[in-house]
């Protein structure tokens, strides 16, 4: 799987949690998934679960340290794959 | 000698009887620094604290004497480490908490009993003397939803603690209540990381509420009464990972929520 297929997966299963839809249409590796999506930082495990859920992989806790941005989700799923 | 960033195990506070979490020399040793002043200037900060909130904002807790013996017997229960988790509905929980906990005296007696705290450094950290006051008053700000790395190293900086023998507070809804009530779906994924990272830890509800406080705001009203229960849990979970963190942290808000239902049904 590339890295763009990647990122439009990682797009669809953010989209329920974003709360700045208008940041949504113009997404790119650099959005930050806190700050310009608006994804409620509570919320992010959720995500998390749901990337691990949709790619079929395990992310550690600390792992989820690293996410910032919709790039730094991509680039661990697909370290993961 | 390991180097900065290298893993190292801590020593451990006399009596703890467990071996301190790994962290960074570098976390380690500004842990023991702010520890030590926190402790030697125990004296005035602890004291013009408690007068402040006695004299000044004329607060009480009911029941003080019930509330401090309930917390002293779930205190000595165990030596395991002890987390405390509360509902959040003011800027000075924290404060109004420990004093629920424990007298002036008897946190200048036991000083490692006296929580940390983690409060949002977008709401006491902007000025240097605020952060010097964060820094003597036990406090690791956090900002929340900022860097996850800063983020990390807090929670790291907890299990840590907790890992020594002291305790931290948390407040597991990760910011004061819009609604007033427990939000049970704000439930923060890093307080069940930190209970699952740190083996036989225990978890102190407290719920507190003063009897005007009919919503979130910056302080109790003036002259206010705050009500506190006390429940010690001991989550636990099959699930592993990120699901496993998530599922200790909706335990223990969870327990907050009946323990407020608890509280407006006795009303």
């Amino acid at each position: 799987m590339d890295q763009s297929e990647v990122m439009e997966r990682v797009v669809k299963i953010l989209t329920p949690w974003v709360k700045d839809e208008a940041a949504l249409a113009n997404v790119s590796m650099e959005t930050n998934i806190l700050e310009d999506l608006k994804v409620n930082s509570a919320r992010l495990v959720d995500v998390v679960i749901a990337f691990e859920d949709d790619f079929d992989i395990e992310i550690a806790d600390e792992d989820v340290d690293q996410v910032n941005t919709v790039g730094d989700a991509v680039n661990l799923i697909s370290s993961k794959l | 000698m390991a180097e900065d960033g290298e893993p190292v195990a801590d020593g451990r506070v006399a009596g703890a009887g467990r071996p301190a979490a790994a962290v960074s020399p570098r976390m380690a040793r500004r842990h023991a620094i702010q520890r030590a002043v926190s402790i030697v200037m125990g004296p005035v900060w602890v004291t013009v604290t408690v007068v402040g909130m006695y004299f000044g904002y004329r607060y009480r807790i009911a029941d003080v004497a019930r509330v401090r013996r309930e917390y002293r017997r779930l205190r000595a229960e165990s030596d395991a480490p002890l987390l405390v988790c509360a509902n959040h509905l003011t800027l000075v929980d924290s404060f109004l908490i420990a004093w629920a906990l424990g007298s002036a005296g008897y946190w200048l007696w036991h000083p490692d009993e006296l929580p940390w705290n983690t409060p949002e450094r977008t709401n006491f950290g902007r000025t240097w003397l605020h952060r010097a006051l964060l820094f003597v008053a036990k406090c690791v700000p956090i900002t929340r939803g900022g860097a996850r790395e800063d983020v990390g190293d807090v929670l790291e900086r907890v299990k840590y603690l907790l890992s020594r023998g002291e305790t931290a507070l948390i407040f597991p809804e990760a910011g004061r209540s819009r609604t007033g009530r427990v939000q049970e779906d704000s439930a923060a994924w890093g307080v069940g990381r930190i209970v699952g990272a740190v083996p036989g830890c225990r978890v102190l509800c407290v719920y507190m509420r003063g009897r005007a406080q009919a919503t979130w705001s910056d302080f109790p009203a003036k002259g206010d009464t705050m009500d506190v229960s006390l429940a010690c849990i001991e989550p636990k979970s099959d699930a592993k990972g990120l699901r496993r963190s998530r599922d200790l942290s909706q335990q223990i808000i969870r327990q907050l929520v009946r323990m407020e239902e608890a509280y407006f049904d006795a009303r």
